[in-house]
C-alpha cells in the first residue's frame, strides 16, 4: 500500500536526467561547442534553417545542421518505439500550434537562448541569463491564469500512420544533408558558416579563418586578403575591417561545433533519456504552482546543477553579467523577450524541447510547433529582428509588442470551459 | 469509479484533470490516456498520492486504474 508523498521516484528519475543533460551539454562546449550552448533547441533548430536558407535570411554566421537535433529525434523515436510509446496523433490546432512555435522562437532568438538555454547559461555562470529566467517565471504564471479560465487547444486524435512519422523522416533528410556537408558535397543553394570562422563587427562583416591563432585566410569579402598592419582589405585595396576590428572580431556561433558524431551520439543519449524521463523546461516551475508537483522542477535542477560541476571541472565557468558567450546584457529585453516566449511554450503545453521529443514520439502537433519554430527562425533573421552579442535589434520592441498581442488573441480565443 | 478522459490532451491538462478528480475525494478511478507522456504523469501523480496503480495498454489507449483504501 502506497503512502503519500511530495517527492516520489519520478522526481529523482527527472533529477538524473536533468544532471546527465546538463552534464553532456556543459561537456559539448569544450568539445567545440559555442560557449553555453552545448544545448539550445532554438539556436540549434535556427542553424538548421540556416543550412537551408541563410543566403536568403543573412544567416551566413548560424548556419549548420547541428547533429545533436538528429540525435535527439532518433533517440527519442527510438526508445518510444522500443517502449510502445510511438503513436501517432495530432489534430489539436495544428496552425495555432504552428503560430506558436513561430512566437516561441521569436522569443528566444531576441533573449539569445530558449527556455534550455536560459538555464545552461546560467549553469555556465552567465549571470544576465537570470533576466531571462525571470521571464520564464513570468510567462509561466501568465500561462497558469490562462489555463485556469479553461485554456486548451482541443484534443488531438489518432492520427493515420504515416502522418506520425515526419519528424523523424526529416530528421533522416537532415543527417542526409549534413553527411554531404560533411564529406564536401554541400549542394550549391544551402549555406554553411565555415568551421571556427571569426567575424568582425563592421557592416558588412569581414569573415575569416585563423591559424595558430593568427588571422590567417580571409573568407569575406571575396578576393580580401590581411594588410601588413593586420587589417582586411578588398580586392580594390580599401580597409574593409580595422586592425583593431579584426583583433575584436568574435567567433561566429555558427562555426563553433562539435565533431558531427560526437554532436549525433551525443543528441541520440539525450534524446532517449528526455523520452523516457519527460524532462520539460518549463513544466517544473508550471507544475509546481499549478498542481503542486515537484517532478519537473527537480528536472531543471538538475540541469543547472549538472551544467554548473562541469563547467567548473573543465574551467568553462565565467560568473558574472558581463563578456558572456553568445548572450546579451539588455535586462529588460531578455526577460519581456523570455516572458513572450514561455507563454507561447505554455500554450503549446511544454518547452520546445518537449515539442521535439514529442514530434519523435509520432505527435503531429508537436511536429507543426517545430516547423513554426524553423519558420519563425528564418524570419528572425531576414527581419533583422534576431539579436547580438551587442544587444537588441532596433525593431525588437515593436516585434515583442506584435507577438505578445497574438499570444493573448490565442489564449483569449482558446479559453473555453470543457475539454 | 470515476471515469477522467485525458485522451488527446496536452500538458497540464491531464494531471489537472486527475488532480481534480482527487481533490474531490474520489478513492477509486479510471483514467484513459493515450500518450506516453500523460500516462507516465498521471501514474506518478497517483502512486505519489498513495493509490494502488495499474496501467492496461490496449494498444489504443492506456487505461489507468487506481484505488485506496
Amino acid at each position: 500500500m502506497g503512502k503519500r508523498r511530495v517527492v516520489g521516484p519520478t522526481a529523482w528519475i527527472l533529477g538524473g536526467a536533468g544532471l546527465f543533460i546538463g552534464a553532456v551539454a556543459a561537456w559539448l562546449v569544450s568539445q567545440g561547442n559555442p560557449g553555453n550552448m552545448g544545448l539550445c533547441i532554438a539556436c540549434f533548430l535556427r542553424d538548421i534553417a540556416g543550412f537551408f536558407v541563410g543566403g536568403v535570411t543573412n544567416q551566413g554566421a548560424v548556419a549548420y545542421i547541428r547533429p545533436e537535433i538528429i540525435g535527439i529525434i532518433l533517440g527519442a523515436m527510438g526508445a518510444a518505439l522500443v517502449m510502445r510509446e510511438f503513436r501517432p496523433r495530432g489534430g489539436s490546432a495544428p496552425l495555432v500550434r504552428f503560430v506558436l512555435g513561430f512566437i516561441f522562437m521569436g522569443g528566444a532568438l531576441i533573449f539569445l537562448g530558449c527556455t534550455v538555454r536560459a538555464w545552461l547559461r546560467l549553469g555556465g555562470g552567465d549571470l544576465s541569463a537570470l533576466w531571462g529566467v525571470l521571464g520564464i517565471v513570468a510567462g509561466v504564471l501568465a500561462g497558469i491564469v490562462v489555463l485556469k479560465r479553461g485554456f486548451n487547444l482541443g484534443r488531438g486524435k489518432t492520427l493515420a500512420k504515416p502522418l506520425g512519422w515526419v519528424l523523424p523522416a526529416l530528421a533522416v533528410v537532415l543527417l542526409a544533408f549534413a553527411l554531404l556537408a560533411a564529406f564536401g558535397a554541400k549542394p550549391e543553394f544551402a549555406t554553411q558558416t565555415k568551421e571556427g570562422a571569426f567575424a568582425t563587427g563592421d557592416k558588412p562583416p569581414a569573415v575569416f579563418l585563423k591559424a595558430d591563432g593568427v588571422p590567417d585566410q580571409v573568407l569575406k569579402p571575396e578576393g580580401g586578403s590581411l594588410a601588413e598592419d593586420g587589417s582586411i582589405v578588398s580586392e580594390d585595396g580599401s580597409v574593409v575591417a580595422s586592425a583593431d576590428s579584426v583583433a575584436a572580431a568574435k567567433p561566429q556561433p555558427g562555426g563553433k561545433r562539435a565533431a558531427l558524431w560526437v554532436s549525433l551520439l551525443a543528441g541520440l543519449a539525450i534524446g532517449v533519456v528526455a523520452q523516457r524521463s519527460r524532462f520539460c523546461s518549463i513544466g517544473g516551475i508550471r507544475d509546481a504552482i499549478l498542481v503542486k508537483r515537484f517532478d519537473l522542477l527537480f528536472g531543471v535542477i538538475g540541469l543547472v546543477v549538472g551544467a554548473t560541476v562541469v563547467n567548473l571541472l573543465l574551467g568553462q565557468y565565467n560568473l558574472g553579467f558581463t563578456n558572456q558567450p553568445v548572450a546579451h546584457n539588455d535586462a529588460l529585453g531578455s526577460f519581456v523577450a523570455m516572458t513572450v516566449a514561455a507563454f507561447a511554450a505554455m500554450l503549446l503545453g511544454g518547452c520546445p524541447f518537449r515539442q521535439v521529443i514529442m514530434g519523435s514520439e509520432g505527435d503531429a502537433d508537436s511536429t507543426m510547433a517545430v516547423a513554426g519554430m524553423l519558420a519563425g527562425a528564418g524570419f528572425m533573421h531576414w527581419g533583422t529582428l534576431a539579436s547580438s552579442a551587442k544587444g537588441l535589434a532596433p525593431m525588437a520592441w515593436p516585434a515583442l509588442g506584435v507577438m505578445a498581442v497574438i499570444l493573448v488573441a490565442i489564449a483569449l480565443f482558446g479559453a473555453r470551459k470543457k475539454a | 469509479m470515476k471515469e477522467v478522459d485525458v485522451r488527446g490532451l496536452s500538458c497540464p491538462m491531464p494531471l489537472m484533470q486527475t488532480k481534480q478528480a482527487l481533490d474531490d475525494g474520489t478513492r477509486d478511478l479510471l483514467v484513459l490516456a493515450d500518450s506516453g507522456t500523460a500516462k507516465a504523469n498521471v501514474v506518478a501523480l497517483l502512486s505519489d498520492a498513495g493509490f494502488n496503480v495499474t496501467v492496461e495498454d490496449t494498444g489504443a489507449e492506456y487505461r489507468i486504474t487506481a484505488v485506496r483504501d
